[in-house]
């Protein structure tokens, strides 16, 4: 898919969102993410998940990294690398989800946190919101959840 | 006449997909997968769908294993296959697959070996329908592409 640099501002944005169709909205969404050249980090440790997980945030225009334990994950964050979006797996090897959000929440990272699982209960999905993910959802992730935090991170 | 082999094939398909949902063999995140696909990844679909096939079988033996074994007690280890095969068989729309996963992750939950073992019978034999079943769409929509006169790599 080819994608063309944005000319417009985002008080007009809004005005296309809310008068395009599926397609045109889904162009407008790839020319706010190349504007503000998203980037996320996908921490997943199964391998058809991150599959879908990357080309799903590619077809949005976002650039992924991808890693498949939390050991890595903690480690590239605390060199400095900087992400817009993580995406991180509740079971991982190495560290579970839980244990790695802290741990990144611990280094100073504020970017926006998606946890991403199977299944799970109520006192789950609270124990992950305590630890300071912004967002919990069942996989599979999809563009109902994406999207949102896409234009989000394009008004912040 | 190619134009019409193409035609006939398309009508295959189609019903093909029909039946695989009415089933609820596959749900609509499949067709999620198909969104997916453009020129930049024209095979993208039975890509991902290869590597679900490959990861699928380690953790199909991987389940097997542990049940076969007289001294197993390792519920949570079970739970973490479990927990990936649902978050798999969810994000390609295995919707009977996912299922059954989470029946036995329920049996496993309450360490009922017994129950443990009758879900991995039924969910040896839904994964086995769900393979031949996704074969023979791979096989009619390469066949329909030949029809077509595009080129269209082997699958594994």
């Amino acid at each position: 898919m080819a994608h063309t640099l944005p000319s417009g501002d985002q008080a007009s944005d809004q005005d296309k969102w809310d008068s395009g169709g599926l397609e045109c909205n889904q162009q407008l969404l790839i020319e706010i993410v190349m504007r503000n050249r998203l980037i996320a980090l996908v921490v997943d440790g199964d391998t058809t998940c991150w599959v879908l997980e990357q080309e799903l945030l590619h077809s949005y225009g976002v650039q992924t990294l991808d890693v498949d334990n939390s050991r890595d994950a903690v480690d590239l964050i605390a060199s400095n690398a900087e992400f817009n979006l993580i995406i991180i797996e509740k079971i991982i090897p190495v560290l579970n989800g839980l244990e790695v959000t802290r741990q990144i929440r611990e280094i100073g990272v504020r970017c926006k946190m998606l946890e991403v699982t199977a299944c799970s209960g109520e006192s789950e999905r609270q124990a992950f919101l305590a630890t300071g993910v912004d967002v919990f959802i069942e996989k599979p992730l999809d563009p109902e959840h994406l999207v949102p935090i896409l234009r989000e991170l394009d008004r912040q | 006449m190619l134009g019409l082999d193409a035609d006939r094939l398309r009508a295959d398909l189609n019903r093909l997909l029909a039946f695989l949902f009415h089933q609820g063999i596959l749900d609509e995140q499949y067709l999620q997968l198909q969104q997916l696909q453009d020129e930049s990844s024209p095979n993208f679909v039975s890509e991902v769908v290869n590597i679900y096939f490959h990861e699928s079988e380690k953790l199909l033996r991987n389940l097997r294993s542990l049940l076969m074994d007289r001294e197993f007690s390792d519920y949570d280890k079970m739970g973490i296959h479990l927990n990936q095969f649902i978050g798999s068989s969810s994000s390609i729309g295995a919707k009977r697959v996912r299922n059954v996963c989470v029946a036995f992750r329920a049996a496993s939950d309450q360490s009922n070996r017994a129950g443990c073992l009758r879900a991995l019978e039924l969910l040896e034999h839904e994964y086995c329908i769900l393979k031949n079943k996704l074969h023979e769409l791979f096989q009619i929509e390469q066949q329909r592409l030949l029809a077509a006169g595009v080129r269209y790599p082997m699958l594994n």
